[in-house]
């Protein structure tokens, strides 16, 4: 009870308004200071989310969102990792696809969608591959930085001792850029739900991006809100969830913050 | 040397096209494209586009940085003001901003507000983050040497809060401006019908690939460009910070 207390002292307001605006929001939607039209009730909201999880609809477009999201966190972490501890142990390489990256990374991945689709058959596959883009620039970025911090005497030493090849590559040089490819993991993957989105939204029929263009089409506005609500919450799980997963899981770790 | 590996890259793609080893169709050769880039910029179309994406960027970051530097600078002052905004920030973060689009499609109707709103949220949220972690990280040893030397309230903010925080409120500004750009094409191959997010939208429709990789790589240079020159900028206007955020 005295922690309760205490904790509520310590967040209550944090806690509080998001309670107060829901409820303002209420009264102001009920009485018609809002358009209820744009504006529906959180209670309706509410209704509407339970109803499109019980029918279903939400788990099935949440799913194939998942999965994609997955798919493409795989590509570019396997990819992401691989050409970053390359590019961060030899210079020339470096050198080589500093520049090409440089041009490529701001390029917002949905507009990769047109050419992703020449490369590969299109659908699934090319909506993963579009969806991984940015992911894996970020995880090679922060890779190629991470093992360019390693202290040099670390690196000579190890060679010393006759570290060489595959060997100093998975006791050294993976280990010593551990911190920043976490980091890059994380941010890859805030990233690819954002894409994954986007690129529902243009060319597909399934997943929450989906849901909402599609619910927007046929101006069923709780049911936008309701997916907003699911898409939000999966960003919040994604990134303070695993941040705390990192923090608990391996806690030697420390996330090198990247704002 | 610098230039060798893409030079190199864009000779290989224009010989393996030459020789129809990959489908000129899709992969059309860069030295036509480059032609296209240069006929369609005098012609005005991709010129006239590229206007209306810079502008539209221009609108959406000033209206995110305007309010959004004094809201995280006062949130790191007045806990009171970060208890309350707190939540909101955390929450909305995030979540893809394009998400916003259909809402603000619904209240304010397909049009400009409704795309440079989308943009600016998206650079937002970004630049209260980082002028907040600007303010909460700065050295606490500045602050009492203020207060010593008899700085208090607004004097002290001035002084010593804003110039701490600046190098932070600058990197957010600089992620804001480049986020900002990604959700504004992003919107304008969704929704807009100008832009040069729609100009590759509407040649990858047509199957004008020339065209469509002309306006890609306008994206690119745009890019480039806004952060290439932000990081110089910041470089040479707070020599004196040594760290200016990697990512």
């Amino acid at each position: 009870m005295k922690t309760l207390g205490r904790w509520l002292a310590e967040h209550g307001i944090a806690v509080g308004s998001p309670i107060v605006t829901l409820c303002v929001w209420e009264w102001a939607s009920a009485t018609g200071v809002l358009r209820e039209a744009f504006f529906p009730r959180p209670s309706t909201v509410l209704a509407h989310l339970v109803q499109l999880g019980a029918d279903g609809t939400l788990w099935a477009h949440t799913a194939k969102s998942l999965i994609r999201i997955g798919w493409a966190f795989a590509l570019s972490a396997v990819f992401g990792v691989g050409v970053g501890l390359a590019m961060g142990v030899w210079r020339r390489l470096r050198d080589g696809l500093d520049p090409v990256f440089a041009v490529i990374y701001p390029i917002p991945s949905v507009l990769f969608l047109p050419l992703v689709s020449f490369l590969v058959p299109p659908g699934e596959i090319a909506l993963v591959v579009t969806t991984a883009v940015t992911s894996f620039f970020l995880v090679a970025f922060t890779t190629t930085h991470g093992v360019r911090q390693i202290d040099r005497l670390v690196v000579e030493a190890a060679v010393h001792y006759g570290a060489r090849g595959p060997r100093l590559f998975a006791a050294v040089l993976l280990p010593g850029a551990l911190p920043y490819i976490f980091t890059g993991l994380r941010l890859g993957l805030g990233f690819a739900l954002i894409v994954v989105v986007a690129v529902e939204i243009v060319s597909a029929s399934t997943g929450l991006g989906a849901l909402l263009w599609l619910s927007w089409g046929i101006l069923k506005v709780e049911d936008m809100y309701a997916t907003f609500f699911v898409i939000a919450l999966l960003g919040a799980v994604l990134s303070y969830g695993l941040a705390a997963l990192r923090a608990r899981l391996l806690p030697w770790v420390q996330d090198v913050g990247a704002r | 040397m610098a230039l060798a590996v893409p030079a190199l890259l864009l000779a290989l793609w224009e010989l393996c096209a030459r020789l129809a080893l990959v489908s000129p169709r899709y992969f059309p050769p860069p030295t036509q494209i480059g032609w296209v880039l240069i006929d369609r910029f005098a012609e005005g179309d991709l010129g006239a586009n590229t206007l209306v994406t810079v502008t539209r960027l221009a609108a959406a970051f000033a209206l995110a940085a305007v309010p959004a530097v004094p809201l995280g600078l006062l949130m790191g002052v007045a806990r009171p003001v970060r208890d309350v905004v707190e939540p909101y920030i955390t929450f909305i973060f995030p979540v893809p901003k394009i998400t916003l689009l259909p809402f603000l499609l619904i209240i304010l109707g397909v049009g400009e507000p409704a795309f440079v709103l989308t943009g600016a949220t998206s650079a937002f949220f970004q630049i209260v983050i980082s002028t907040l972690a600007g303010v909460q990280t700065m050295d606490p040893r500045l602050l009492e040497v203020g207060r010593n030397y008899g700085a208090h309230g607004p004097r002290l903010f001035w002084k010593i809060i804003v110039p701490a925080a600046l190098p932070a409120i600058f990197t957010g500004l600089r992620l804001g401006l480049g986020l900002a750009l990604v959700a504004l094409v992003a919107v304008e191959f969704i929704a807009a019908k100008s832009g040069l997010g729609h100009l590759v939208y509407r040649h990858w429709q047509m199957l004008s690939t020339p065209e469509m990789y002309a306006a890609f790589a306008l994206v690119g240079a745009l890019g480039l460009l806004l952060t290439r020159g932000l990081r110089a900028l910041q470089a040479r206007m707070l020599a004196w910070q040594e760290d200016v955020g990697q990512l």
